[in-house]
Order: structure tokens, then C-alpha cells, then sequence
């Protein structure tokens, strides 16, 4: 089985799925002969030509909005927003558009689109391309919301919302395509969406996160092992929206303590909504308060080391709050 | 019996204004049949007799919401579609519901949708003006003007990589020429040679702001320019002259030849909607405009032809009215939707059990 990175993972899925299904086409900027500023797309126009990989012209909104109406018409377009930041071009087009035009259509006309974004900060990119923005979307019902931590999922998850019927934003963060690698099956596989993963299962608490921020949940889960011999279990959510609450309910009710960890701002970021959904439907499962590590309410990503250290979560950060939860 | 062309280069410019340009794409020895002479009026007859009897029933109270009528634009909005394909598509904008009478639409499904009925195209989910038909190909509309298009250009792509030979239309007023949305469309189409008819229905208001305060040009036509492709203004109320124009653009975009500009210079004749008074216009400026509707400008047209009567016209109006009639009754006697439903497609499987009933946890380990 060969190792991969995260990119690599995304580059396969999409290599796969074009090779499997002749609707499914890419539009982005950049995408063709530089093969994305990340490479993600790279090889891929050399491989199926430049009517199936589109070099689109720098609007966002074009981009998603032409996406939709490809999508309409049977085609399963995968569209590249570059940066998260960049995003809001397309807004009208995903919220307005993509997420209502089943229910407003009562089911007669579908958006089976996939757009790609790259989003996430810890890489000194700055107010405008570090942004993690997945709150705006997982408000919007109507969108599935998906974010995987690692490669394996990565890839197995690109391929289920190509092939879903839904219109999905697919959350790609950039700290991960070249950080994590693992052996990835190089033939066909998927990763159900709307199921979230026990990454590591544990009997003292439990925490959970998505993208980029699960990867350091499992750093501070080992290290609780190590300093307090105490038994995390880490949740990811891989998809955020519809949210598959069963999973990390039932690991609450398990555990009886919960950690959130999201790199997206505090308020109404999704570790509010899980909190809301554990005091409702699993009150009497717990011991402790409900904590959550995320970054705080400030408008961007500040680019200066010491200030985008403190924006971050850590394994420090996530390993305090652990304590405390423990402790109460 | 073909009308040849003569006839409709002598087709009587009741606007007296010599302003209105057909572009250089017009192919002149276009044939109009006496049938499609016949087909363009009964329509714009028809549209408008659906429209005044919406205005009526809203006035009365029977449905709630609002409407946004095109009374007085029949013209544009019948001459461009009258052409089309069941597998066209329309991309339509909040005030092209007679689009639908064009493709066919049922009318009956359409009061439906008027009144919010279980019985309409997407189950008394969007007001009219959002209303599409998937089966025709026209989309739903949204309220974010000019939006459409650039869905309409993805549509375009899917028909030009599938290298099938339909037409996208969309349709948007001369308000939607600010937004960049519209922009980016256009250069799209442009960019990718779509097919695609990108019109433009000017009625100089956008809501209450008149054209002049949202563009410096006279001819929204001139904006093609800037994305290489055709632009074309005609006398958007001169149905022969707009179908003549949109011929020929939907000609050039089913051969591969790209999109075209089609500005249609026309007014609507009522506010922006059914609560709109519209105010702000020059009660004069409402009289010229109702003096060159199109609809007696065709009839004296036909009349001189010889193909027009009084009588057919009533005959016309007891058959639309009584069709009109039975579709009133259809949506007044069909069921509203059962509440739960408003959580029903929302995705591909069904979130119904999950919003109803969520399930609650206790917990499983000794406290």
C-alpha cells in the first residue's frame, strides 16, 4: 500500500473519479497547467484535457455559480476555491443557490457539486489566507459540510462527495497536505459522508474536533496518557454538517467529560452547536462542564508569529483544558 | 401561406423612434410565417390575459405573497422564447412567469404555485416568482438578481461539452447590468463561446431607480462590447422585430458560435410589484408607453395583412378565460401541503426523523 500525503490522497480521489465518470469535470483558478497552487490538481489537465480541467477566470463566483448549473444539468462538476478567504465572491452562489435548489424545487432539480476549499491557518498566511470559515456553511442548511484530518479519509471522503447527490464543501486544510501521511489504498475506496470516526477510542473523556485541530487533539490525547495516565477518546467529525451526533453522544455517554477543539471562532462555531446538542439529549451524562478550545473572536488570522501563535489551539492548549475538565 | 419579409420590414414602428437599432446579425431574408405572425399575438394575448387576472385575484385577496408582472414587456418575453426547445432552457428572472405559459407550463400547476398548493411544480415551497419547472428546463429563479445567468452558463458548458445542440436564454432586467454578477457571466459566456442568449429586458426602472442612474450607457447593448461578443437592441416592443433578433441569436448559439447581447428597450406598465404604486414615475411617461403597447400594435399590423379580426381575438379570449378559469378552480380546490413537509428536501434522504424525534442518551458507566 503506498504512503501518502494528504495532497496526494486529494489528487488520486480526483484522478480516480475522473477516470471513472466522464461528468465529472474541474473548474478553478489555476488548475490546469500549474495544477493549483497547492498542487492538487496537478497532472490532471495533461491527463484529460483542457475542456475537463478549466483554467477559470479569476471570479470566484463564476466559478461555483457555473459549477451549479453544470451540476443541474447532470454533470458532476469539482469546483477549487483557492483560499477560504476568497470565498465570499461564491457566497450568493452556495447559499442562495446550491443549498436551496432542492428543497425549492420540492426535489426536481439537484446540485451534485463538490467544491474544494482550502482553508486553516498555522502558516503564517496572513489575514487573508489562513481563514477558517466552515461556520458561514454549516449554518446553511441544504450543504453537507465536510473536513478530513487525515490522508486515508482525505481521499476516501473526495470520492463520496463527487459521487454524493448533495451539493457538499469539501475543507481541505492546508497545514495537512503535506504534514500527515499514511498508507493509502491506490485502488477504490470511499469514506461514507455524515459519519463521524472514533480515531482513538478512551474511557475518561472525550474530545472532538475536525481537520487540522484533530491531528493536535491526538497529540494531546497521547500526551494525557503519558503525564496523567488518563484514557481520551478522540472523535473526529470528518463531516460537519449534517452532523452525526450519535457518535460522539454515545462516546459522552461513555466518558462522562467532553473537550471541543475548532479553529474556527468561538461564537456560533460548531463546538457551541455540540454543546447545545449534549446538554439536550445527554444532560445527565456528565461530570464536568463542557470546554471548548477554539480560536478567539477576532476578525482574521493576525500574520505576526507571537499573535497568530496565541489565534492557534495547541496541544498545550487542548492538554490544559483536558486537565481542568478532569480535575473538576 | 408564408408572410415573406417585406411585410415585416414594413411592420409599423407605432414608438415613432428611430433610436431602435436591429443589429448587424438580423438576417433580413428571415420568412415569418402567417402561423407564427398568428402564434407571436395569441400568445401575448394570452400572457397578458393570465397576468391581469393574477393582479385581479391578488387584488382580492386569494393568495398571499405578491407578484411582479410583465404586463406590457409580452413582446420581449414571448419573442424570444417562442422559439425554443423542450430541452432548452429558460434561466428566467422574479418577473418572467409567462415564460412558462411559452414553454408549457402547465397553467393549472402554475395558479397552483400562486396559491401554495401541494398540487404545484415544487409543492407550495416558493412564490411565484420563484417558481421553476424541471421537466421543461426552466430553473427556479432566485430573488438575487442576475444570479440566473450564471447558472445559465454552467448549464451552457454542460450543453457545449456534451456537444449538444440547445440554447440557454436568460433573462434579466437592465438593474441586473450593475451586479457582477452579471459581468462575470457574460464574460464567461463570451470566454467560452456558450449558447447562450443573454437578454436584456430593459423597462427603465429598476424598482423605482431609472436606467439612467445605473449606467452611463444609452444602449445596454454597448456592454458586449467588452466581452467580444454580439450586442443587439431592438424595439422591445415590436414582438416581430424581437423575435426576428432572437432567432438569429439562437441560431448563432446552436451552431457553436457563442452567446449574444439582446437588449429589448420596453416598460413595464404596473409598479415593481402588486404592493409597488410606483410613484416615482411621471404619470405621462406611463401614457406614451401604454400608447405603443404591443399588443394593438400587432393587431393593426395583422389587421393590414389581413389576418386579423375582432372576432378572432374574442374567440381567443373566451378560450384563454375559461382555460384561466379551470386553472383557478384546480389550485382553489387543491390541499396546501401537510406542515412536516417544510422539512422534506432539504437533502438527498430524509432529515424528517431527526429534526422530529431526536433521541436522548444516559449514561453508561458508573457514577
Amino acid at each position: 500500500m503506498p504512503v501518502m500525503t494528504y495532497i496526494d490522497a486529494i489528487n488520486t480521489a480526483l484522478d480516480e473519479e475522473m477516470t471513472r465518470d466522464e461528468q465529472v469535470f474541474i473548474i478553478g483558478e489555476d488548475v490546469g497547467k500549474m495544477g493549483g497552487v497547492f498542487k492538487a490538481t496537478k497532472g490532471l489537465q495533461e491527463k484529460f484535457g483542457v475542456d475537463r480541467v478549466i483554467d477559470s477566470p479569476l471570479a470566484e463566483g463564476v466559478i461555483v455559480s457555473s459549477s451549479i448549473g453544470a451540476a443541474m444539468a447532470g454533470m458532476r462538476p469539482v469546483a477549487e476555491i483557492q483560499f477560504a478567504d476568497f470565498i465570499t465572491p461564491a457566497m450568493d452562489a452556495i447559499t442562495q443557490q446550491a443549498a436551496k435548489l432542492r428543497y425549492r424545487s420540492a426535489g426536481t432539480q439537484t446540485c451534485p457539486l463538490t467544491v474544494r476549499v482550502c482553508y486553516g491557518g498555522g502558516v503564517g498566511g496572513g489575514l487573508y489566507h489562513s481563514q477558517t470559515n466552515t461556520s458561514w456553511f454549516i449554518h446553511t442548511p441544504g450543504l453537507v459540510v465536510v473536513a478530513p484530518s487525515t490522508a486515508y479519509d482525505a481521499k476516501g471522503l473526495l470520492k463520496s462527495a463527487i459521487r454524493d447527490d448533495n451539493p457538499v464543501m469539501f475543507f481541505e486544510h492546508k497545514k495537512l497536505y503535506r504534514s500527515v501521511k499514511e498508507e493509502v489504498p491506490d485502488e477504490d475506496f470511499t469514506v461514507p459522508l455524515m459519519k463521524a470516526e472514533v480515531k482513538k477510542s478512551g474511557s475518561d473523556l472525550t474530545v472532538i474536533s475536525y481537520g487540522y485541530t484533530l491531528q493536535l487533539s491526538l497529540q494531546a490525547a497521547e500526551k494525557m496518557k503519558q503525564q496523567h495516565g488518563v484514557d481520551v477518546e478522540v472523535v473526529d467529525l470528518r463531516t460537519l454538517v449534517p452532523l452525526d451526533k450519535d457518535t460522539f453522544l454515545e462516546s459522552v455517554a461513555r466518558t462522562n467529560r467532553v473537550v471541543i477543539v475548532h479553529e474556527d471562532n468561538r461564537t456560533l462555531g460548531i463546538g457551541a452547536e455540540i454543546s447545545a446538542v449534549i446538554a439536550e439529549q445527554a444532560f445527565d451524562c456528565l461530570d464536568a462542564p463542557i470546554t471548548r478550545v477554539t480560536a478567539p473572536d477576532v476578525p482574521a488570522v493576525p500574520f505576526s508569529a507571537p499573535l497568530e501563535h496565541f489565534y492557534m489551539p495547541s496541544v498545550e492548549k487542548i492538554v490544559a483544558a483536558m486537565e481542568r475538565t478532569i480535575r473538576y | 401561406m408564408a408572410t415573406q419579409v417585406e411585410r415585416i420590414t414594413t411592420f409599423p414602428n407605432f414608438a415613432g423612434d428611430s433610436a431602435f437599432a436591429i443589429g448587424e446579425y438580423e438576417q433580413k431574408s428571415l420568412p415569418l410565417a402567417v402561423e407564427t405572425l398568428q402564434r407571436l399575438y395569441s400568445y401575448m394575448l394570452k400572457c397578458r390575459t393570465v397576468e391581469e387576472r393574477i393582479r385581479i385575484l391578488f387584488r382580492q385577496g386569494r393568495f398571499a405573497g405578491n407578484y411582479f408582472a410583465a404586463v406590457g414587456q409580452e413582446a420581449t418575453q414571448v419573442g424570444v422564447t417562442m422559439d425554443l426547445l423542450p430541452e432548452d432552457t429558460i434561466a428566467p428572472s422574479h418577473r418572467n412567469f409567462i415564460t412558462h405559459i411559452m414553454k408549457g407550463t402547465p397553467l393549472p400547476q402554475l395558479l397552483a404555485q400562486i396559491y401554495g398548493r401541494k398540487t404545484s411544480p415544487d409543492q407550495g415551497r416558493s412564490a411565484p416568482a420563484h417558481c421553476g419547472y424541471a421537466p421543461l428546463n426552466i430553473i427556479t429563479p432566485a430573488s438575487t438578481i442576475a444570479a440566473q445567468l450564471n447558472i445559465g452558463t454552467g448549464i451552457a458548458l454542460a450543453y457545449k461539452m456534451r456537444q449538444q445542440r440547445n440554447v440557454v436564454v436568460a433573462l434579466s432586467g437592465e438593474g441586473s447590468t450593475s451586479l457582477g454578477f452579471w459581468h462575470e457571466a457574460v464574460n464567461f459566456a463570451g470566454l467560452h463561446k456558450l449558447p447562450m442568449v443573454i437578454v436584456v429586458e430593459n423597462n427603465g426602472w429598476a424598482e423605482s431607480v431609472p436606467v439612467t442612474l445605473q449606467t452611463a450607457v444609452t444602449d445596454i447593448s454597448e456592454k458586449a462590447k467588452a466581452y467580444g461578443i454580439p450586442g443587439v437592441t431592438v424595439d422591445g416592443n415590436d414582438v416581430v422585430e424581437v423575435y426576428q433578433a432572437a432567432r438569429t441569436a439562437i441560431t448563432r448559439a446552436r451552431e457553436g458560435q457563442g452567446p449574444t447581447l439582446l437588449e429589448c428597450k420596453t416598460y413595464r406598465w404596473y409598479g415593481h410589484s402588486e404592493i409597488d404604486p410606483a410613484k416615482y414615475r411621471e404619470p405621462r411617461e406611463v401614457q406614451e408607453w401604454k400608447g405603443r403597447d404591443p399588443i394593438p400594435r400587432m393587431e393593426r399590423f395583422l389587421e393590414e395583412q389581413g389576418i386579423w379580426t375582432n372576432d378572432w381575438k374574442q374567440n381567443l379570449l373566451k378560450e384563454f378565460e375559461a382555460e384561466i378559469e379551470q386553472a383557478i378552480a384546480f389550485a382553489e380546490a387543491s390541499p396546501f401541503p401537510e406542515p412536516e413537509e417544510a422539512l422534506d428536501h432539504v437533502y438527498s434522504f430524509d432529515i424528517r426523523e431527526r429534526e422530529l424525534a431526536p433521541k436522548t442518551w444516559e449514561p453508561k458507566l458508573g457514577r
